[in-house]
């Protein structure tokens, strides 16, 4: 078990373009989007562009490493026939998808940081150690749910429709979510979905760590609701698979 | 050939060790095909056993609810006494699929090492990888692997553990002659350690090179079990060719005793007989005079055509009968 994990790790280490996508991309991004911005607050909110796109960022970063790793390698080991060739040995069917999810978390995790160390050291960013440590922590906890939920994608979809539904899922939840631009820009509909949303719950962790209160309850809730969801959605796929393949 | 042979008639032999795998009126059926029908079945120790069949007769099917990779319609398969998961759990199998695909962007000995890591039993990773042929390839990246080199990965994962069973599909598929007798060669010395071996091959030269148990499938049913040779006899083991002066009585050469097939081509007669003796003797008796003549045994691919175009005769005709 510790084996497959070391080893899910070290491929996915490997894998450049992966790497590029998931590390390295969210800290970039974060440069682009929040490069030119001042620091006067962002309307309707408290946070400036910098302190606000550090959390959002750094969600978003996780956010790729967990989701769109996970549902496109599951997808194609189902098909290549590696998860039948690994249901022969001892190791527990849910071994493989824990696996998964370890690894995915262990490549999130440098991305959180990374774009945090932007944060400070390019933007300027300043906070108390307390917070740096639970926007790190808080952040890094929420990504198993989009683990989950892209342990649910690998299981439902197959071949060429993974990528179509794991990107929908991604940008969607991404840009509704307010992880591109603040809520406050968007239509009053959009801002009532995406209060729902666990992408918006997700960095909402973060910005009310950065505004110097401890996360929402309703924020936690929300993402412990879909957690519950997407787990038991990938749960129920799994078995399902089991039994087909 | 024959001297290992524990063949279902040879329960004697048998009957004082608990079948390895057992299948008991087993079906399954995807659709309206059926693809494995009625299967009885049982492996004993030390086993090797080949499952002979064209595509679509079933075999891979079969190693499936073998394996617990699907569940049967009816029936009860078992595996050391107990269901195939249960087994797979214990490490008592290895297995190597057809269609097992790989972990990518692994080296060869980080998969090996992952599979012998997995099983409660794991041998040293050296020593699997040297069985199997791997060891000059075993910093290589998966990916990066011929077809023949990749089916020695996979017969690597099915060793990596002290399992007693190793099934096999299809091993040598997309290997060229040599390697399919280096192959064989790591299959025979997994049969001396005592394990019970099991393969599905289309290959009829590859049953009758290390199986000592053959089990011909044809449309979801045993159609033949025994050793090579019994199979070959069987089919009508032996091929008599001779020449003859004209003109050939057909008719007086069709009577001949213990004849399964005639051939005439211009002088050359071509005969299939389950005696050749008889057959012989009878041909001087009819007051031939046969040149050339030769008696020689049937390759067990000819054996193979003959059993299932037989059996497939058979079904038509009751076919035909029923309507």
């Amino acid at each position: 078990m510790t084996t497959l994990i070391k080893l899910e790790i070290v491929r996915s280490l490997r894998n450049k373009k992966f790497m590029f996508f998931s590390v390295i991309y969210p800290p970039v991004l974060y440069l682009i989007i929040a490069g030119g911005a001042d620091s006067k607050p962002i309307p309707g909110m408290r946070l400036n562009m910098g302190l606000y796109f550090m959390v959002s960022m750094a969600a978003f970063g996780a956010m790729t490493a967990v989701l769109l790793g996970n549902s496109e390698r599951i997808a194609k080991e189902r098909e290549n026939g590696w998860v039948r060739q690994l249901r022969l040995t001892a190791l527990p069917g849910r071994g493989y998808v824990a696996a998964k999810m370890a690894a995915a978390a262990t490549v999130s995790l440098p991305s959180i940081l990374l774009v945090l160390l932007v944060g400070a050291v390019v933007k300027g960013v300043r906070l108390e150690a307390w917070q740096w440590l639970a926007i790190a922590v808080g952040t890094w906890l929420g990504s198993f749910v989009f683990a989950a939920l892209g342990v649910a994608i690998g299981y439902l979809a197959t071949g060429d429709a993974v990528r179509p539904l794991s990107m929908l899922c991604y940008f969607g939840l991404a840009f509704l979510g307010g992880l591109w631009m603040p809520l406050t820009f968007l239509p009053q509909w959009a801002q009532n979905v995406a209060e729902w949303l666990p992408t918006h719950a997700y960095a909402a962790l973060g910005t009310a760590v950065e505004a110097g209160g401890a996360p929402h309850g309703k924020d936690i809730a929300i993402l412990v609701g879909y957690l519950l969801v997407f787990a038991g959605g990938a749960a129920w796929l799994y078995r399902k698979d089991t039994r087909k393949a | 050939m024959t001297t290992t042979a524990t063949t279902t008639a040879d329960t004697a032999q048998g009957a004082d060790r608990a079948p390895v795998v057992s299948f008991r009126q087993v079906s399954k059926s995807y659709g309206a095909v059926r693809a494995v029908a009625d299967l009885d079945l049982e492996l004993y120790p030390g086993e090797t056993v080949a499952l002979l069949g064209p595509n679509g007769a079933g075999k891979s099917s079969t190693l499936d609810l073998l394996l617990g990779l699907r569940t049967a319609d009816a029936g009860r398969v078992t595996l050391f006494g107990t269901t195939p998961q249960r087994a797979i759990e214990q490490g008592k199998v290895g297995a190597m699929l057809q269609s097992g695909g790989l972990m990518e962007g692994v080296k060869v000995k980080e998969l090996v090492k992952l599979a012998r890591d997995l099983h409660p039993r794991g041998r040293p990773l050296d020593e699997v990888l040297a069985a199997a042929g791997l060891t000059d390839i075993a910093d290589r990246m998966v990916d990066k692997l011929s077809g023949g080199q990749e089916q020695r990965v996979r017969f690597a994962l099915a060793t990596a553990g002290a399992g007693e069973l190793i099934v096999l599909d299809e091993p040598t598929t997309g290997m060229d002659v040599s390697a399919r007798q280096t192959f064989w060669g790591a299959m025979r010395r997994q049969a001396e350690q005592g394990r019970t071996v099991l393969f599905a091959t289309h290959y009829l030269e590859e049953a009758d090179a290390i199986a000592d148990r053959v089990i011909v499938l044809h449309r979801g049913r045993v159609l033949a079990d025994g050793t090579a040779a019994e199979i070959k006899a069987r089919a009508g083991a032996r091929r008599i060719a001779f020449d003859l002066e004209e003109p050939i009585d057909r008719e007086a050469l069709l009577g001949l005793p213990s004849l399964t097939s005639l051939e005439v081509s211009g002088r050359t007669v071509r005969i299939q007989s389950q005696d050749a003796d008889a057959t012989v003797h009878a041909l001087y008796g009819l007051g031939c005079y046969p040149h050339h003549l030769e008696v020689s045994g049937l390759g067990l691919e000819q054996a193979f055509i003959a059993l299932t175009t037989a059996s497939d005769a058979r079904t038509a005709t009751a076919e035909e009968a029923a309507r």
